[in-house]
Protein backbone atom coordinates (compact mmCIF):
# COMPACT_ATOMS: atom_id res chain seq x y z
CA UNK A 1 0.00 0.00 0.00
CA UNK A 2 1.29 3.53 -0.67
CA UNK A 3 -0.39 6.48 1.21
CA UNK A 4 -0.54 8.97 -1.80
CA UNK A 5 -1.19 12.19 0.89
CA UNK A 6 -0.81 13.23 4.27
CA UNK A 7 -2.18 15.66 5.59
CA UNK A 8 -1.88 17.07 9.58
CA UNK A 9 -3.05 19.78 11.40
CA UNK A 10 -1.06 21.14 14.49
CA UNK A 11 -0.79 23.57 17.13
CA UNK A 12 2.36 25.27 17.97
CA UNK A 13 3.32 23.21 20.66
CA UNK A 14 6.33 20.83 20.69
CA UNK A 15 3.84 17.96 22.38
CA UNK A 16 2.28 17.62 19.10
CA UNK A 17 5.85 16.42 17.40
CA UNK A 18 5.82 12.75 18.97
CA UNK A 19 2.02 11.90 17.26
CA UNK A 20 3.22 13.74 14.21
CA UNK A 21 6.47 11.31 14.30
CA UNK A 22 4.17 8.45 14.17
CA UNK A 23 2.25 9.37 11.74
CA UNK A 24 5.47 10.61 9.60
CA UNK A 25 6.50 6.66 10.47
CA UNK A 26 3.26 5.09 9.39
CA UNK A 27 2.93 7.58 5.98
CA UNK A 28 7.01 6.06 5.24
CA UNK A 29 6.88 2.32 6.38
CA UNK A 30 3.22 1.95 4.64
CA UNK A 31 5.20 3.70 1.57
CA UNK A 32 8.00 1.80 1.82
CA UNK A 33 10.77 4.26 1.95
CA UNK A 34 14.29 3.90 1.51
CA UNK A 35 14.90 4.20 5.20
CA UNK A 36 17.78 6.86 4.42
CA UNK A 37 14.58 9.16 2.67
CA UNK A 38 12.97 8.14 5.71
CA UNK A 39 14.98 10.01 8.00
CA UNK A 40 15.52 12.57 5.81
CA UNK A 41 12.57 13.81 5.49
CA UNK A 42 11.41 13.27 9.00
CA UNK A 43 14.52 15.11 10.54
CA UNK A 44 13.68 18.05 7.86
CA UNK A 45 10.03 18.37 9.12
CA UNK A 46 10.96 17.97 13.11
CA UNK A 47 13.87 20.57 12.37
CA UNK A 48 11.65 23.00 10.25
CA UNK A 49 8.60 22.67 13.55
CA UNK A 50 11.12 23.07 16.05
CA UNK A 51 12.00 26.34 14.51
CA UNK A 52 8.67 27.65 13.95
CA UNK A 53 7.74 26.76 17.48
CA UNK A 54 10.68 28.06 19.17
CA UNK A 55 11.20 31.41 17.13
CA UNK A 56 7.51 32.36 14.86
CA UNK A 57 5.36 32.99 18.15
CA UNK A 58 7.57 35.37 20.79
CA UNK A 59 4.48 36.66 22.29
CA UNK A 60 2.93 32.73 22.88
CA UNK A 61 -0.09 33.21 21.32
CA UNK A 62 -1.50 30.01 19.91
CA UNK A 63 -0.51 28.92 16.35
CA UNK A 64 -1.68 26.82 13.44
CA UNK A 65 1.07 24.27 11.85
CA UNK A 66 0.41 22.28 8.95
CA UNK A 67 2.29 19.55 7.03
CA UNK A 68 1.54 18.08 4.14
CA UNK A 69 3.46 14.81 2.36
CA UNK A 70 2.55 13.66 -1.32
CA UNK A 71 4.06 11.25 -3.34
CA UNK A 72 5.12 12.80 -7.04
CA UNK A 73 7.06 10.61 -9.19
CA UNK A 74 9.98 9.76 -7.94
CA UNK A 75 10.06 12.29 -5.19
CA UNK A 76 7.89 12.59 -1.80
CA UNK A 77 6.92 16.68 -1.89
CA UNK A 78 6.51 18.42 1.83
CA UNK A 79 5.11 21.23 2.07
CA UNK A 80 5.00 23.23 6.10
CA UNK A 81 3.21 26.49 6.53
CA UNK A 82 2.38 28.12 10.00
CA UNK A 83 1.36 31.19 11.02
CA UNK A 84 4.20 32.66 12.83
CA UNK A 85 5.94 35.65 12.60
CA UNK A 86 7.05 35.99 8.91
CA UNK A 87 11.02 34.00 8.59
CA UNK A 88 13.15 32.27 5.82
CA UNK A 89 14.56 29.67 7.67
CA UNK A 90 17.31 29.22 4.59
CA UNK A 91 18.74 32.93 5.15
CA UNK A 92 20.48 31.27 8.12
CA UNK A 93 24.53 31.74 7.57
CA UNK A 94 26.26 27.98 6.65
CA UNK A 95 27.77 26.57 10.04
CA UNK A 96 31.14 25.79 10.80
CA UNK A 97 31.68 22.64 9.37
CA UNK A 98 35.83 22.68 10.05
CA UNK A 99 37.56 24.21 12.93
CA UNK A 100 38.66 21.72 15.34
CA UNK A 101 36.86 20.26 18.41
CA UNK A 102 37.49 23.04 20.75
CA UNK A 103 36.63 25.82 18.36
CA UNK A 104 33.81 24.66 16.33
CA UNK A 105 30.67 26.50 16.67
CA UNK A 106 27.80 24.47 18.55
CA UNK A 107 24.71 24.65 16.46
CA UNK A 108 22.75 25.91 13.18
CA UNK A 109 22.97 22.34 11.91
CA UNK A 110 19.63 21.68 11.18
CA UNK A 111 19.03 24.31 8.32
CA UNK A 112 22.02 22.78 6.91
CA UNK A 113 20.64 19.12 6.90
CA UNK A 114 17.77 20.28 5.21
CA UNK A 115 19.63 22.16 2.69
CA UNK A 116 22.17 19.66 1.93
CA UNK A 117 19.76 16.24 1.96
CA UNK A 118 16.85 17.93 0.39
CA UNK A 119 16.02 17.84 -3.78
CA UNK A 120 14.64 21.21 -3.41
CA UNK A 121 13.65 23.73 -0.80
CA UNK A 122 11.60 26.95 -0.73
CA UNK A 123 10.12 29.00 1.38
CA UNK A 124 7.72 31.86 0.65
CA UNK A 125 5.18 34.15 3.26
CA UNK A 126 1.79 33.86 1.92
CA UNK A 127 -0.57 36.72 3.43
CA UNK A 128 0.12 35.54 7.11
CA UNK A 129 1.86 32.33 6.76
CA UNK A 130 5.06 31.04 6.56
CA UNK A 131 4.97 28.36 3.74
CA UNK A 132 8.22 25.58 3.42
CA UNK A 133 8.14 23.76 0.50
CA UNK A 134 10.67 20.32 0.34
CA UNK A 135 11.44 17.76 -1.77
CA UNK A 136 13.56 13.85 -1.29
CA UNK A 137 13.97 12.35 -4.03
CA UNK A 138 13.34 8.26 -3.26
CA UNK A 139 15.86 6.64 -5.60
CA UNK A 140 19.08 7.19 -3.96
CA UNK B 1 14.81 6.53 24.41
CA UNK B 2 16.86 4.17 26.44
CA UNK B 3 20.17 5.47 28.00
CA UNK B 4 22.53 2.42 29.36
CA UNK B 5 26.25 2.73 30.58
CA UNK B 6 28.88 -0.43 31.47
CA UNK B 7 32.60 -0.03 31.97
CA UNK B 8 35.25 -2.23 30.14
CA UNK B 9 38.37 -1.51 31.58
CA UNK B 10 38.47 2.25 31.28
CA UNK B 11 35.99 2.23 28.30
CA UNK B 12 33.59 4.13 29.33
CA UNK B 13 30.83 2.88 27.24
CA UNK B 14 26.90 4.77 26.79
CA UNK B 15 24.73 2.96 24.72
CA UNK B 16 21.55 5.21 23.52
CA UNK B 17 18.34 3.35 21.96
CA UNK B 18 15.98 4.47 20.14
CA UNK B 19 15.48 8.39 19.17
CA UNK B 20 18.05 11.73 20.03
CA UNK B 21 15.87 14.58 19.04
CA UNK B 22 15.19 17.87 20.91
CA UNK B 23 12.84 16.30 23.56
CA UNK B 24 15.23 13.17 24.27
CA UNK B 25 18.25 15.09 24.06
CA UNK B 26 18.45 16.82 27.52
CA UNK B 27 18.59 13.22 29.32
CA UNK B 28 21.88 12.17 27.28
CA UNK B 29 23.36 15.38 27.69
CA UNK B 30 22.64 15.65 31.31
CA UNK B 31 24.13 11.91 31.27
CA UNK B 32 27.49 13.33 29.51
CA UNK B 33 27.66 16.35 31.42
CA UNK B 34 30.12 13.96 34.30
CA UNK B 35 33.17 12.61 33.12
CA UNK B 36 33.24 9.04 35.14
CA UNK B 37 36.66 9.38 37.33
CA UNK B 38 39.41 6.84 36.11
CA UNK B 39 37.89 6.83 32.59
CA UNK B 40 40.51 7.17 29.54
CA UNK B 41 38.17 6.78 26.86
CA UNK B 42 34.19 7.60 26.38
CA UNK B 43 32.44 5.30 23.45
CA UNK B 44 28.95 6.16 22.57
CA UNK B 45 27.28 3.39 21.07
CA UNK B 46 24.56 4.23 18.91
CA UNK B 47 24.08 0.64 16.85
CA UNK B 48 20.15 1.16 18.48
CA UNK B 49 19.77 4.85 18.02
CA UNK B 50 17.79 4.55 14.98
CA UNK B 51 17.51 8.40 14.87
CA UNK B 52 19.10 11.66 15.41
CA UNK B 53 18.41 15.70 14.25
CA UNK B 54 20.31 18.95 15.18
CA UNK B 55 19.22 18.46 18.75
CA UNK B 56 21.45 15.31 19.28
CA UNK B 57 24.32 16.43 17.21
CA UNK B 58 24.82 19.58 19.20
CA UNK B 59 24.74 17.29 22.43
CA UNK B 60 27.31 14.76 21.07
CA UNK B 61 29.43 17.93 19.79
CA UNK B 62 29.30 19.12 23.78
CA UNK B 63 30.25 15.71 25.03
CA UNK B 64 33.13 15.80 22.26
CA UNK B 65 33.95 19.30 23.80
CA UNK B 66 34.01 18.63 27.10
CA UNK B 67 35.62 15.28 26.84
CA UNK B 68 38.62 16.81 24.61
CA UNK B 69 39.15 19.38 27.86
CA UNK B 70 39.68 16.93 29.96
CA UNK B 71 41.93 14.79 28.08
CA UNK B 72 39.68 11.98 27.39
CA UNK B 73 39.03 10.57 23.72
CA UNK B 74 35.34 10.32 22.65
CA UNK B 75 34.60 8.13 20.06
CA UNK B 76 31.29 6.50 18.58
CA UNK B 77 30.13 3.35 17.36
CA UNK B 78 27.62 1.69 15.32
CA UNK B 79 25.90 4.19 13.43
CA UNK B 80 23.12 2.89 11.28
CA UNK B 81 23.53 4.75 7.29
CA UNK B 82 20.97 7.41 7.97
CA UNK B 83 22.26 8.02 11.06
CA UNK B 84 25.92 8.03 9.32
CA UNK B 85 24.64 10.01 6.93
CA UNK B 86 23.68 12.94 9.12
CA UNK B 87 27.21 13.04 10.98
CA UNK B 88 29.18 13.14 7.21
CA UNK B 89 26.91 15.89 6.18
CA UNK B 90 27.67 17.57 9.66
CA UNK B 91 31.26 17.66 9.64
CA UNK B 92 31.18 15.20 12.73
CA UNK B 93 32.80 12.10 10.91
CA UNK B 94 36.49 13.86 10.50
CA UNK B 95 35.88 15.34 13.87
CA UNK B 96 35.07 11.92 16.23
CA UNK B 97 36.12 8.87 15.62
CA UNK B 98 33.83 6.92 14.07
CA UNK B 99 34.03 2.93 14.31
CA UNK B 100 31.86 0.16 12.69
CA UNK B 101 31.15 -1.78 16.00
CA UNK B 102 31.79 -2.26 19.85
CA UNK B 103 34.04 -4.63 19.00
CA UNK B 104 35.93 -2.88 16.35
CA UNK B 105 36.13 0.43 18.57
CA UNK B 106 37.16 -1.70 21.37
CA UNK B 107 39.99 -3.43 19.88
CA UNK B 108 41.49 0.25 18.77
CA UNK B 109 40.59 2.05 21.92
CA UNK B 110 41.06 -0.27 25.16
Amino acid sequence: MIIAQLDLRLENDLAELEPLVRALDFFCETSALPEKVAHRLTMAVDELINNAVDYGYPDHRAGEITVSLRHRGTQVEIELADDGDAFDPFTAPAPDLTSPIEDRRIGGLGVHLIRTLAASFAYRRDGDRNVVTLAFTLDI
Amino acid sequence: MQIDRFVEKDVVITAVRGRLDSSTSPKLDEFMAVIPDGSSVLLLDFAELTYISSAGLRVVLKAAKLAKGSGVTLAICGLIPPVHEVFDVSGFSTLIPIHPNRDAALATLG
